[in-house]
């Protein structure tokens, strides 16, 4: 039913969005964005299609509505196990993966002199996951409009499918095998609830001409079932497997600032922003970037930026648990083989093209268009598994390559 | 010799944090402010916080599924293998 509902309002968005109404100004925005993991046993490709449209048919209020696809092909381990059982054969599973994750949403933004007002609504559906999410948002500026600030909260009621396997101990629950009979009824597997809410306080501020910073903190609480239903993880020394155990529950925090300057001089935009992120399952993580923008044409921008990231692991992570954790220590109560929760580094490098064309006068582009902007960005992101191994094999998809296109049109 | 409490460090650092953004806001005040007239450079896209919204959503949706903190969001699979 709620597949039904999705197109439907994301159609009733558009059509809203499309309506002649008096002073309307709408754009149109497609994008398309491919990740690429090459990779001799588990590669991944990801095409992520979007089109968003957005219209203001009155003063001061804007209607936009979006839809995304992800089309995932390509092969990942469906059990991990560590070094200790590198001498068994096959004990690492890998197995094709082909899904479809398609995300409709919708929303209205009021704007008035100062202040501003956004809500939206966001549905995702995909074989065996099912997300609902609401997000509002306030802002306002003051002493000149040189000071921003604007606070958001959103609220997610997610379902993922898993095997239905009653009220077995963790160590006897097996991973989903397949997508099969997911949110049809089927007693052969279950929907889990996950609960998801974020908040974010941000605090824009100008203090010269030419230069400008950004504050923002972010925290989230997630709650529910927070692992892979088809991952397992060998957790006894005979290779003996378990589907991945997460805590229920996670708090995370985060505060990062941003600063940009622009270079007379050198007629460039230089930023900078440094992150700082916590959470309750003592994942500890930096993230610095560095970005470089400037026209080379008065229609034409270059950016070229390069970011550093680096996180701890998890309490309970371990690249192995056949080694008898005390069942009360974080290893011995949970288990993990997902590498996002070992301790890593990822270095990532690109940079953007984005032409803009503005139409003389009244005129317009096609006959249609204000104004049209397309671009063309590339980013390489290569990951530095500090303590990750498949049977003590380091893995060789650790190179993603992001190449994406993208168009939009105002009339 | 007496030493506070964690809870005590943590409601002193509660009640510290409004009166430190409430300072921060204030010296940022207390700058000349820009002028409507000077923010010509501000304005450009290059410079404006969000102005690559889309382009930035996309690359961190990329992240999410290579990076322990980002994310957490929410319409995110479970089960496509790419996390």
């Amino acid at each position: 039913m709620q597949l039904r509902r999705a197109p439907l309002a994301l159609g009733l968005g558009v059509a809203l969005a499309a309506l002649p109404t008096h002073g309307q100004v709408a754009e149109v925005d497609v994008r398309t964005q491919v990740f690429h993991e090459p990779s001799a046993t588990s590669r991944m490709t990801v095409y992520t299609p979007e089109l968003g449209v957005s219209a203001r048919p009155t003063d001061g209020t804007r209607v936009f509505a979006s839809y995304q696809a992800d089309a995932v092909s390509g092969a990942s381990e469906a059990i991990k196990a560590g070094p200790l059982l590198s001498g068994v054969p096959d004990i690492v599973s890998r197995a094709s993966v082909q899904d479809y994750r398609h995300v409709a949403s919708g929303g209205f933004s009021l704007e008035r002199a100062h202040a501003r007002l956004d809500a939206s609504y966001t549905y995702g559906t995909e074989n065996d996951y099912r997300s609902n999410a609401i997000s509002v948002a306030a802002g306002t500026d003051f002493w000149q409009r040189n000071t921003d600030v604007e606070i958001g909260y959103s609220h997610g009621f997610d379902e993922v499918c898993s095997l239905a396997q009653g009220n077995l101990p963790a160590t006897l629950r097996q991973g989903l095998d397949s997508s099969e009979g997911c949110f049809t009824g089927s007693e052969r597997v279950e929907a889990l609830d996950i609960s998801l809410d974020n908040f974010r306080v941000a605090w824009t501020q100008t203090w010269t001409p030419v230069f400008t910073t950004q504050l923002i903190f972010s925290g989230g609480l997630q709650h529910g079932f927070l692992g892979n239903p088809y991952r397992q993880v060998v957790i006894g020394p005979t290779g003996q497997a378990a589907q991945e155990h997460h805590p229920d529950d996670r708090s995370r925090a985060a505060l990062a600032l941003a600063l940009k300057y622009y270079a007379r001089g050198l007629k460039t935009a230089f930023g900078l922003s440094a992150r700082g992120y916590r959470d309750s399952w003592q994942i500890q993580s930096v993230t610095s970037e560095l970005s470089v923008e400037r026209y080379l044409f008065p229609w034409l921008t270059l950016l070229v930026h390069g970011r550093v990231y680096a996180q701890s692991g998890a309490s309970f992570w371990s690249d192995d648990y056949t080694g008898g954790e005390p069942s009360y220590g974080p290893r011995g109560q949970y288990w993990s083989g997902d590498r996002e929760v070992s301790p890593l580094k990822t270095l990532l490098a690109g940079g953007r093209l984005e032409g803009t064309w503005r139409a003389d006068g009244a005129g317009r582009w096609v006959g249609v268009f204000r104004q049209v902007s397309a671009g063309v960005s590339f980013d390489l992101v290569k990951t530095v598994l500090d303590d990750f191994t498949w049977a003590g094999q380091l893995p060789d998809d650790t190179l993603v390559m992001l190449p994406s296109l993208a168009a939009s049109g105002t009339f | 010799m007496r030493t506070k409490s964690r809870w005590g460090r943590q409601a002193a650092g509660a009640r510290a944090a409004p009166r430190l953004i409430a300072l921060v806001l204030l010296l940022g005040s207390s700058c000349a402010p820009v002028r409507p007239e000077q923010r010509a450079i501000l304005a450009d896209k290059i410079m404006r916080f969000g102005a690559d919204a889309r382009a930035r959503s996309a690359l961190e949706h990329a992240l999410e599924n290579r990076e322990g903190s980002i994310g957490g969001g929410s319409v995110q699979g479970g089960g496509c293998g790419c996390n």
